[in-house]
């Protein structure tokens, strides 16, 4: 056990907080703060190649495909000083977190050339095709179909919930391949190009008034033969191996980001008052232990270096966070009292901790809501024995 | 000790609930929501049905009715999520009024030409009020910035206060049969979701939460009414039990419908919201905590064998 950071590891953060604040307050100061994933998006997709540009996009990744090759360590204080600078959360975090990793582990040399550079350099931004409405906890009820046709593949069907379609330049989309196929069997999970006629796609109004994600609907979408990732019929196995991927460091980037709702919090039950209120001042002490369990909780699963085999600790994760994100929402707006319940804007457009109430309801849900969390500790961390399901 | 109603009250509350249910539908909200948020006609058919005189003595025209009845009916506003300002008018501000032996605008009131928004400095907005209009979470409702002074009045925050309790049962109702019907008609895995011990023990502990509520909210009515000296702690521990199962439902509904509960176009989250915002209004869950505090640590109310807790 090896706790805190070392000499270099405190310059590197020094060189990225220097670099970050500067961006901040100078080229990008425009978006600095941003607290939502939709506002501003094309310059956030600027920032996006500012960052690629100076090899800020994918420090994790190995050099070759546009990273630093940076350590877990260098990662980690990276992703704190991103969020400690204000700065906005990456329009790109599919294409960053989910894509770019299932393909540097399971797609061949070809995609990598084809994909990884143009992540990195922020040029190609990603979405995720899995949920359908029929298929959103059971995701392998899918029925989107593919089939390859003339050296293409084709696809029909739909997919909802896509989470900033409306600005991706490419979606990962699970398919049925297989005719007549159920459940995991018959996958395919394939890469599509989303600026084409067969692809449709209409925004869905969140609690918020914000419009985040979309309904994308395939009517002979195509993509070439070689789209696929794994093997036809292998997507079962990519899509779960990627959802693996959520549990890593952009935990821990995502807990500063958490660090200074909690901050907010805090200034202003101080502020206000609610901070002379017993009930508040120790449900904030229980926000904040929670927010350290999760911090050491996190180091402690990255700093296991077999991420080939999901322990029953990793799969503590998600729950625990969006639990503990929802309740700060409701702590957040016992705190603003009544003026969490107004905005100063004309239109349905809420600031920073409103804004955390109302998204925070969607912590538990997506990404497998609480329910399948539970499900997926006992069933597979504990070992016990499954709960009956119908016929699928 | 009786919790039953009279018939008269059954019937009242039946025949407001089935108008409302023919009639004040979500597609309502919808339509309020794009057109301005209030409509005359609904509002005259509140006034047909005598419920802007419900609290009105006879002789100004009303139906002469008491806090026990005004707390039903309002919370039947609350499960339809009515956006018109009956509750504040009609069963906050005309008690009020009859209280300080104000009865000039009392038939006025009854006949629906005339609307009561009263200021209480633990508002910091007036709902329906004539300031300046501030934006709300809830998109029906109408708010207005605090004028210069307001009431300090502590029965008017009682009767706010239950009120409001009163409408979240109606709210958690709703939200509540909204889950258990989505639950029924989702399936995944080859089921209803509501199959699952998951979402049925969770929906379970809503219904377990609004029931214990609903008591404690007529307790408090009936104290209001009765002028007992205990009714502030009444009201206080009406309204915390209120908010407290109101918001457990909402929480819960929407992460029952899963995505679909966290979109504007699925009427759940009209309830959400105005349960949100009726939950802070006079005075929020920690003001109600120290009141109960002082009450119970102050001496108010009574402990020790030889008293009762009625
Ligand atoms: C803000 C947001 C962004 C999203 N972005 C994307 C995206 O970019 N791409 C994408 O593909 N998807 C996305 N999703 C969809 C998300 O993955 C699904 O919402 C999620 O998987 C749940 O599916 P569902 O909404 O259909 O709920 P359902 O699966 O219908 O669940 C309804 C309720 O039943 C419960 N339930 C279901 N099965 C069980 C069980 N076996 N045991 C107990 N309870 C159960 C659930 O927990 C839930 O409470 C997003 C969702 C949200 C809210």
């Amino acid at each position: 056990m090896k706790l805190g950071f070392s000499p270099e590891e405190e310059l590197f953060r020094a060189e990225c907080a220097d670099w970050l604040n500067a961006q901040m307050a100078g080229e990008f100061r425009d978006i600095k703060g941003i607290s939502t994933l939709t506002e501003k998006a094309e310059r956030r997709k600027e920032w996006e190649q500012h960052l690629g540009a100076h090899g800020w996009g994918c420090i994790g990744w190995p050099k070759e495909w546009g990273g630093r090759g940076a350590t877990l360590a260098e990662q980690v204080i990276f992703a704190e000083e991103y969020a400690r600078a204000g700065v906005p959360g990456r329009v790109n975090h599919i294409g960053i977190e989910l894509a770019g990793p299932t393909i540097l582990t399971f797609g061949t040399e070809d995609q990598k050339k084809r994909f990884l550079p143009d992540i990195a350099a922020g040029n190609t931004i990603f979405c995720q095709g899995f949920s359908e409405p029929g298929a959103g906890s059971d995701l392998a009820s899918v029925r989107t179909k593919g089939r390859l046709e003339n050296g293409s593949w084709v696809v029909n069907g739909q997919k909802i919930w896509t989470s900033l379609a409306h600005i991706s330049d490419w979606i990962f989309v699970v398919t049925r391949t297989e005719e007549g196929s159920k459940g995991p069997k018959g996958l395919t999970f394939l890469m599509m190009p989303i600026d084409q006629p067969g692809i449709e796609i209409r925004p869905i109004k969140q609690i918020n008034g914000d419009a985040e994600f979309n309904e994308t609907f395939f009517t002979d979408a195509t993509c070439p033969e070689d789209s696929l990732i794994g093997a036809v019929g292998d997507g079962w196995r990519i899509a779960m191996g990627l959802l693996a991927f959520e549990r890593g460091v952009s935990t821990l980037g995502q807990q500063m980001a958490f660090r200074n709702e909690l901050d907010a919090i805090i200034l202003d039950a101080k502020a206000n008052g609610a901070a002379s209120d017993s009930l508040v001042r120790q449900r904030l002490a229980k926000a904040e232990i929670g927010l350290r369990l999760m911090r050491y909780g996190a180091l402690r699963m990255l700093s296991n270096t077999d991420h080939s085999k999901v322990d029953g600790a990793a799969l503590t994760y998600k729950i625990q966070w969006a639990t503990w994100r929802r309740n700060l929402g409701e702590l957040a707006m016992d705190v603003l009292g009544q003026a969490g319940e107004v905005t100063d804007n004309a239109d349905y457009e809420w600031t920073m901790l409103p804004n955390l109430f109302l998204y925070s309801r969607a912590d538990t849900i997506y990404g497998g809501t609480n329910q399948i969390q539970r499900n997926l500790i006992a069933e597979r961390g504990l070992g016990m024995p499954r709960e009956p399901r119908g016929d699928v | 000790m009786d919790f039953r109603f009279s018939e008269d009250q059954l019937v009242l509350v039946e025949s407001v609930r089935d108008y409302f249910s023919g009639t004040h539908g979500p597609e309502v909200l919808r339509r309020l929501d794009v057109d301005g948020n209030r409509d005359p006609a609904i509002w005259q058919a509140l006034v047909d049905m005598g419920l802007t005189g419900l609290c009105v003595p006879e002789a100004h025209g009303g139906l002469g009715m008491g806090l026990v009845e005004a707390a039903l009916i309002a919370a039947e506003c609350g499960r339809v999520c009515l956006a018109e300002p009956l509750v504040d008018t009609a069963f906050v501000a005309v008690p009020w009024l009859i209280a300080k032996g104000e009865t000039d605008k009392l038939s006025a009131i009854a006949s629906g030409d005339h609307k009561v928004a009263l200021p209480h400095v633990l508002n910091p907005w007036v709902a329906d009020g004539e300031g300046k209009p501030q934006t709300s979470v809830d998109p029906l409702r109408n708010l207005a910035m605090f004028p210069a002074s307001g009431s300090n009045d502590d029965r008017l925050l009682n009767l706010g206060a239950l009120m409001n309790a009163a409408q979240l049962l109606g709210l958690a109702d709703a939200m509540l049969e909204q889950a258990v019907e989505y639950a029924k008609i989702r399936t995944q895995f080859g089921q209803p979701v509501g199959a699952f011990q998951g979402i049925k023990h969770q929906l379970a502990s809503c219904a377990v939460a609004v029931e214990f509520a609903k008591p404690v909210v007529w307790r408090a009515a009936a104290a209001m009414q009765d002028g007992l000296e205990t009714a502030p702690v009444h009201v206080s521990h009406a309204k915390i039990a209120a908010s407290d199962a109101a918001m457990l439902t909402a929480e819960t509904a929407i992460q029952v419908h899963g995505a679909m509960g966290y979109t504007y176009e699925v009427d759940l989250h009209f309830w959400m919201k105005r349960s949100w915002a009726l939950v802070g209004g006079w005075g929020d869950r920690s003001y109600h905590y120290k009141r109960l505090d002082a009450a119970v640590l102050g001496g108010s109310i009574p402990i020790g064998p030889e008293h009762t807790f009625a």
